[in-house]
């Protein structure tokens, strides 16, 4: 559903009971249920409608309580409830306002990572692609048998009976071991696999503990998989060993499986020959999170969710006891062990706090676990253990206890807004300076994080939420009618959308315009086979995905691919609803009730001789359906040229395709489109769908509705938005500032006393 | 042979109780009851590697009436409840050396696969093709419910190498499925008991949640104090559950001496300490069935505390005319034999909770050896030396068998504890069904 600010219109209202209210019921408790000085409580509460009834026909008015009864007691109970009294009511009356929220489970997961992951800056990642190799001549790595130090761009070898290198190295036993990083750009479970007839293992993340271990050939296995949660915007350490010894042939692929597509070799596009440090990270599994609103917001509690909350601090302060000598940089033996890891621990605390320990803090969470623990490894595990489970831990958006705190504040949510996480040390060091209360350093610091992959991260979420392509991990077509339409055509569509977005939204003239105007596709063999497109060239082995220029005429960015053309149909044919519904929500920002009743899609074959469109306005064609249909059907007919493969035509059942529509426009004036081309370039200029991108992208970045943050924050959002070339990452970086920098005055959940510092425990 | 095979397995079915269990039954009031006072039986497998000095191992007699040898010595005590199987040997062939398949059939008495690890002049080989019986009888014992334990099986290792291959692996779970002993002590305690020391750190933690809850709630708007009441509803609801979880060892938790290395020369207290967790968790009935592995198979164990500097694996190649060698293997092999005492002392020691006798009475432990003998690499005579009265075999003897395959012992340990299992391994070696040993 989407977020929209005063769409929440109440239901219909009985004038009757309006009526009746205002005569018998709003001398007392005011003209909306506000109350007035007599009775200042506001009608409002918990009763049910029924139980509402029956005490206002049992007891009211006080002074004649028999003056209303029976249907008219019923009746104005039902308007006091909808329109003020009902939880629902409440909610839709109140100001849109910021709530108390708590980390959601992304946020916790990463913010576990960077807390006990070191606070050491990660090598960058730069443009250099591949890991590092090195082939030895014989069975092990010794310094004195390695004849070859290179880069390879990526795993996959048949060496067959040859040697890798004639001359230098035999061909009847070598050795290879690849080192790098794995770039993760989602966060999921990742199957690992490694196909080799050979000896071979890998380790990544854990570099102690290798993940695959088939340094034993044994039999016929040939294909090694292990399955594990990675957190997105991460790079992780990776080093693959692999032996040559009297196999007849020798070969190796290191493949993996991202989330919701199929087994392949891992692209060039995700492998650093860098050296990176491994990542906590919690694998506890969190109950979904509310998205009621339209974005992820930890707005809500469940017991499933403060055991996950539990288990996540438990395994995060296991591990910190199991590794704390070498996280505190000390060693068993060392005379002030204890004294460091008391200081990790302080540190860990002001970290996970966002702003430094106050004195009782201080007592609570790191000098008494070091009072009641003999071993200081346990002392940290509890002291860990207690700060993660703290409110002050969990919760984003707590009053402070007094104003120096406010730098902190803003450099927390500056880096919740752009990483979902931690600040880091640059930012923390701004925060301590208190620079962060300088709207032109905070930006510095905003253009300067918006750059990390965890930045990349976060937007890739949006995205994942905004194109709804979480609802397209398993697209499946009739085979009959579109053969080659396999699961490995979908990973291709997915892997082809991501390196267009990538393009679209990080690289050189990153331009939003252009997510829905650009007149290209990156496709691989596969994907133009099917869908008849010539590739430029042979594709390298490295990069099978090459960027394709379509037909300007028939294609356009966004709305002609064909992860999105697939996902918004049905298995036989398009369907003009869930495109129109696509383009009004996502694209518009346009508020839509569901249907008034579930209503299942005309089958096809009961109207054989219809083309889907005019199916459709057959189905829709009721007034009560018109009310939206006649917006969504519009938008949708716009994208018929796509069939359910997403493959262009012009023709259905030997008939025309009708690919016209209207929309009428805020301003009431309706505007006619025809095709994909006509409805981008309608889109690109206009700034209602400017706005709505603007709205979506703040409230998944902040997590709170952007009417909260003052009228005209939206309309100067999207003027900056155009005014910076339609850059998203530039805007990101405005929504975080705006979301840091929020006067105290104008937040709610700050309005309150300052706590006092003495507050006895 | 085979029709008196079945017709007796089906007598004892028809009593719904295993053979091994008649001699126990016997005393009991009747029949009727006997399936739910079933004792419980453990099986431990004891491997020790590189083989024995045979002369001084092998008792010379047969039957009841024999002498202990200087190896064996340390389980006099124990004499009358010993069984020493001689002529027991391993037959599997195939790819790998005598120590990959010594170690990698030992108790899955079937090939390794062909693979790519080179032992000494045979072919290469990888992992075996099957699972070894104590995780066979696991999966039986574990798929009933008067018999499952909370861990099945226990793989218990003393300094094993930190690599996975042919020689270090004799557990397997299944086909190419070697599972990796836990050699650390700490490990084994966490795995026992690391939860429940966190739920304890766990319920003092959450006490102070939420006292803090309770003072930030004042400061928030009222809207905002729903989500924190909700959340101490929550607190408090997750400490109920904590509370209401018994504690769960009936027994005293093992207190280990803390920060013992693994390194060659802390192997006494690391066997020790393995050995006080392994009597515990059978105490507490943690696992019926249990292996003990000592290093590897070629381990290289330099027991530098009965002044031998040289590693075991090497000793074991001296020629028999060396007799200073084959001095320090006789020492090295009883310093195994005395760990294995140890066992069988705390055991018998140990009275079997909820029933009459001690834990011995209960548990048959057996020491194994990937080879006959270290300096030949044979894989006849296969050392089996058996302890303790959980199996129901005639016991206080030795038995000195015609040179039969080993996967018939295995079948012998699997109908003792119930499982009838009428071939195991490569079925070629099952021939004759299980050894009679009662």
């Amino acid at each position: 559903m989407m977020a929209q600010q005063g769409a929440n219109s109440p239901e219909p209202q009985d004038p009757q009971a309006v009526q009746i209210y205002q005569q018998k019921c709003a001398r007392c408790h005011g003209a909306e249920g506000e109350g007035t000085a007599d009775y200042p409580k506001p009608l409002a509460g918990t009763k049910s409608l029924e139980e509402l009834a029956r005490f206002i026909e049992e007891t009211m008015p006080e002074d004649d309580p028999e003056s209303c009864v029976g249907q008219e007691a019923e009746r104005v109970a039902r308007y006091i409830y909808e329109a003020f009294y009902s939880p629902i009511a409440q909610a839709r009356r109140a100001p849109p306002r910021i709530a108390l929220s708590r980390l959601t489970a992304n946020q916790l997961r990463q913010v576990l990572a960077d807390l006990v992951g070191g606070w050491a800056a990660a090598p960058a990642w730069d443009d250099q692609r591949g890991l590092e190799a090195e082939y030895y001549d014989g069975r092990s790595f010794r310094r004195d048998k390695r004849q070859i130090q290179r880069r390879d761009p990526l795993i996959d070898f048949h060496f067959g009976n040859e040697s890798p290198a004639p001359g230098t190295i035999g061909s009847e036993e070598f050795a290879i071991r690849w080192q790098g990083g794995l770039y993760v750009p989602q966060t999921g479970e990742y199957q690992i696999a490694i196909e080799s007839d050979n000896g071979v293992r890998l380790w990544l993340n854990d570099m102690n503990a290798p993940l695959i271990d088939r340094w034993v050939r044994s039999g016929d296995e040939r294909l090694h998989r292990a399955t594990l949660f990675l957190l997105g915007g991460r790079v992780y350490p990776l080093r693959l060993e692999f032996m040559k010894f009297k196999e007849k042939t020798a070969s190796v692929r290191l493949l993996w499986r991202m989330p919701h597509r199929v087994l392949e070799p891992i692209p060039n596009r995700y492998l650093s020959p860098h050296r990176y440090q491994p990542v906590f990270v919690a694998t506890t599994p969190f109950p979904p999170e509310d998205r009621s609103q339209g974005y992820t917001r930890g707005s809500s509690v469940s017991l499933e969710w403060q055991q996950a909350l539990v288990d996540a601090a438990l395994q995060t302060a296991s591990f910190v006891a199991e590794n704390a000598d070498r996280l505190a940089g000390t060693r068993p033996d060392a005379g002030d062990r204890a004294e460091r890891l008391k200081e990790y621990c302080r540190l860990l605390a002001e970290r996970a706090f966002r702003r430094p320990l106050n004195a009782q803090e201080q007592e609570r969470f790191v000098d008494r676990p070091f009072q009641l623990h003999a071993s200081p490894v346990d002392a940290a595990k509890q002291s860990v253990l207690a700060v993660l489970l703290s409110p002050q831990f969990v919760y984003v958006n707590l009053p402070w206890e007094d104003s120096s705190i406010e730098p902190y504040a803003r450099a927390a949510q500056l880096s919740l807004a752009l990483w979902d996480s931690l600040p880091d040390e640059p930012l923390w060091r701004a925060a301590r300076e208190g620079k962060t209360m300088d709207a032109g350093e905070l930006r510095r610091q905003a253009e300067r994080m918006v750059r990390d992959l965890r930045a990349r991260a976060k937007l890739g979420g949006f995205v994942e939420q905004w194109l709804k392509l979480d609802q397209m991990h398993d697209v499946v077509k009739d085979p009959q009618l579109y053969p080659g339409f396999t699961p490995e055509l979908v990973s291709d569509l997915r892997a082809s959308l991501d390196l267009f977005l990538d393009d679209v939204l990080w690289g050189a003239n990153a331009d939003w315009r252009r997510l829905l105007l650009a007149d290209y596709v990156y496709a691989n063999a596969r994907m133009a086979e099917f869908y008849g497109w010539q590739l430029p060239e042979t594709p390298g082995d490295t990069q099978p995905f090459v960027k394709v220029v379509l037909e300007r005429d028939r294609y356009a960015g966004l709305l002609t691919h064909p992860l999105l053309m697939s996902g918004f149909a049905y298995t036989s044919t398009s369907s003009p609803i869930h495109r129109g519904v696509f383009v009004a929500r996502s694209l518009l920002g346009k508020f839509l009730r569901p249907p008034p009743e579930a209503v299942a899609p005309l089958a096809p074959d009961l109207h054989p001789e219809l083309t889907t469109r005019a199916r459709v306005e057959l189905q829709t064609s009721p007034t009560q359906c018109q009310t939206c249909h006649a917006m969504i059907n519009s938008l949708g007919f716009l994208l018929e040229n796509y069939d359910a493969v997403g493959r262009y035509r012009l023709l259905e059942k030997n008939r025309p395709i009708d690919a016209s529509g209207r929309y009428r426009q805020p301003d009431g004036t309706d505007v006619a489109l025809q095709g994909a081309r006509a409805l981008a370039e309608y889109l690109a200029s206009s700034d209602e769908s400017a706005r709505a991108f603007v709205l979506q992208l703040f409230q998944h970045a902040v997590g709170q509705p952007l009417a909260a943050y003052g009228s005209n924050t939206l309309n100067e959002l999207t003027a900056r938005f155009r005014e910076q070339g339609y850059s998203v990452p530039d805007l990101l970086v405005e929504i975080a500032c705006r979301a840091a920098s929020l006067p105290v005055a104008t937040n709610p959940a700050l309005s309150v006393a300052p706590l006092p510092t003495t507050t006895p425990h | 042979m085979t029709r008196n095979f079945i017709s007796r397995r089906e007598f004892v079915r028809s009593l719904g109780v295993s053979a091994a269990v008649l001699p126990w039954i016997t005393n009991l009031p009747s029949l009727g009851w006997a399936s739910q006072t079933r004792r419980k039986q453990r099986l431990v497998i004891v491997f020790t590697p590189n083989g024995v000095v045979p002369d001084r191992f092998w008792p010379r007699e047969e039957g009841e009436a024999f002498t202990i040898t200087p190896i064996l010595e340390p389980l006099a005590p124990w004499k009358d409840r010993m069984l020493v199987l001689h002529g027991v040997c391993d037959k599997i062939r195939g790819d790998g050396d005598n120590h990959m398949r010594g170690m990698g059939c030992l108790l899955t008495g079937i090939e390794l696969f062909p693979g790519n690890i080179q032992g000494g002049s045979h072919t290469p080989a990888g992992w075996a093709s099957g699972i070894s019986i104590d995780q066979e009888i696991k999966n039986f014992l574990q798929s009933q419910p008067e018999t499952r334990t909370r861990f099945g099986s226990l793989e218990f290792g003393v300094l094993v190498p930190d690599r996975a291959d042919t020689w270090t692996r004799m557990v397997y779970a299944g086909p190419n499925q070697p599972i990796a002993p836990i050699d650390d002590p700490y490990q084994m305690f966490h795995k026992f008991y690391g939860r429940q020391k966190d739920q304890r750190l766990v319920r003092s933690v959450l006490d102070e949640v939420l006292a803090d809850l309770n003072k930030v709630q004042a400061l928030v708007s009222q809207e905002d104090r729903q989500l924190l009441e909700q959340h101490m509803a929550f607190v408090r609801q997750m400490e109920e559950q904590l509370k209401a979880q018994p504690d769960e060892q009936p027994h005293a938790v093992p207190e280990l001496e803390p920060g013992v290395e693994q390194e060659n020369d802390r192997m006494p207290e690391l066997t020790r300490m393995q050995l006080d967790l392994l009597v515990h968790a059978l105490e507490n009935d943690f696992a019926r069935v249990a292996t003990f592995q000592f290093t590897n198979s070629v381990g290289q164990a330099r027991m530098r505390w009965l002044d031998i500097s040289e590693g075991h694996h090497e000793l074991s190649h001296e020629p028999d005319s060396n007799e200073v060698a084959q001095d320090k293997l006789t020492r090295i092999n009883r310093w195994y034999c005395e760990q294995l005492a140890y066992l069988v002392k705390r055991l018998a020691e140990t009275p079997e909770p909820g029933g009459p006798g001690t834990l011995l009475d209960n548990t048959t432990i057996i020491w194994t050896n990937e080879l006959g003998k270290g300096n030949s690499h044979t894989l006849d005579n296969i050392p089996f030396v058996l302890v303790g009265n959980g199996l129901g075999f005639r016991m206080g003897r030795v038995v000195r068998l015609p040179r039969v395959p080993h996967n018939r012992l295995h079948l012998a340990l699997a109908h003792a504890m119930g499982h009838y299992l009428e071939r195991f391994g490569n079925p070629d070696y099952c021939g004759d069904g299980p050894l009679v040993l009662t």
